[in-house]
């Protein structure tokens, strides 16, 4: 079956120099084509720089996004800013997918921060998938973190009751 | 030096007039995983989902694949990616339930795509906004789902 619509996207994250990161999402689909580069400041995780770059329009939709980028520098990344992006967008330039990208951005510099936690806990606690016989030819999850160490993690505030992995298991 | 990166890709099909199909992939450092979708189309029911928790981080992942399944019969709409994220995202995964609302949200922008193609081959004048309203007449729910701009 051959695709009448597609979409891809591409999330950078990188430490250019101790104490400050560089973020990058790239957005394509038919219609559209845009970029959004944070410059993040670590650890306070506020951003220093941001800019905003429509590439392909098609529908001539989007707005001017200058603002916007100016209105970014100083948002914190952490609690609370789905809603003051989400205002920033909203307010100066009405821009839900901007909003989108620049979300997307800010969360993907959280998750590389968690992979040195997981890598550790992986360390410590990390066990084989038991496998039946129907199990994959080549195994993608030789090792995962197992019982003890996810119920140790579901105690965390920040992971208690935040996906099927910790359900239930943080009382 | 890179320190993470994420790809999502998703493609989106017109199965016959009333079947709208959709599928995803997610890879990054810590996850891979896929998510596919049949939608009826103009009820904007999603008919069937199933997803694949391909490569994760911890023994329970694979037991969100059950959850997301409960999407089965939900309606596109502007309170749907909220329904996702707090009802299948938190009892499942949330990196799946970011995959299924792009998935979804790209799904109702092909088909926007394809009727706005369509229209400028019959009426090359055909203005954006005017075919964005009229369309919006036709299915209201989507007023406040189909992110354009």
């Amino acid at each position: 079956m051959i695709l009448d619509f597609q979409s891809n996207s591409l999330t950078t994250v990188e430490q250019v120099e101790q104490g400050l990161w560089l973020v990058t999402t790239r957005y394509d689909d038919n219609l559209f084509s845009a970029e959004a580069v944070l410059t993040v400041r670590f650890p306070t995780l506020d951003i220093t720089r941001a800019d905003l770059t429509v590439k392909r329009d098609v529908l001539g939709l989007a707005p001017d996004l200058r603002s916007a980028a100016e209105n970014l520098v100083g948002v914190r990344i952490g609690p609370g800013m789905t809603q003051i992006v989400r205002g920033i967008f909203g307010a100066t330039s009405g821009s839900d997918r901007m909003a989108d990208l620049v979300l997307d951005a800010m969360e993907m510099l959280i998750n590389a921060l968690t992979v040195p936690e997981l890598r550790k806990a992986m360390d410590a606690g990390g066990v084989s998938l038991a496998q039946g016989k129907e199990g994959p030819k080549v195994q993608l999850n030789d090792k995962v973190i197992g019982g003890d160490m996810v119920k140790l993690m579901a105690q965390n505030p920040r992971l208690k009751d935040s996906c099927v992995a910790f359900f239930g298991l943080g009382e | 030096m890179l320190a993470y990166s994420r790809t999502k890709s998703i493609g989106v099909q017109k199965q016959g007039e009333d079947r709208r199909v959709v599928s995803g992939v997610l890879e990054d450092e810590l996850y891979a995983m896929a998510c596919e979708l049949a939608v009826h189309w103009p009820t904007l029911t999603i008919e069937s989902a199933q997803t694949k928790m391909k490569r994760f981080s911890t023994s329970r992942c694979p037991l969100a694949e059950s959850v997301f399944t409960k999407a089965e019969g939900w309606k596109l709409g502007p309170d749907l990616d909220a329904r996702i994220k707090k009802e299948l995202g938190r009892k499942g995964c949330r990196h799946m339930a970011v995959l299924m609302v792009e998935c979804l949200r790209n799904l109702v922008r092909a088909e926007f795509a394809r009727e706005f193609k369509s229209a400028k081959q019959k009426e090359p004048k055909t203005d954006v906004r005017e075919f964005l309203a009229e369309f919006y007449s036709r299915y209201p729910s989507l007023k406040e789902y189909l992110r354009l701009q």
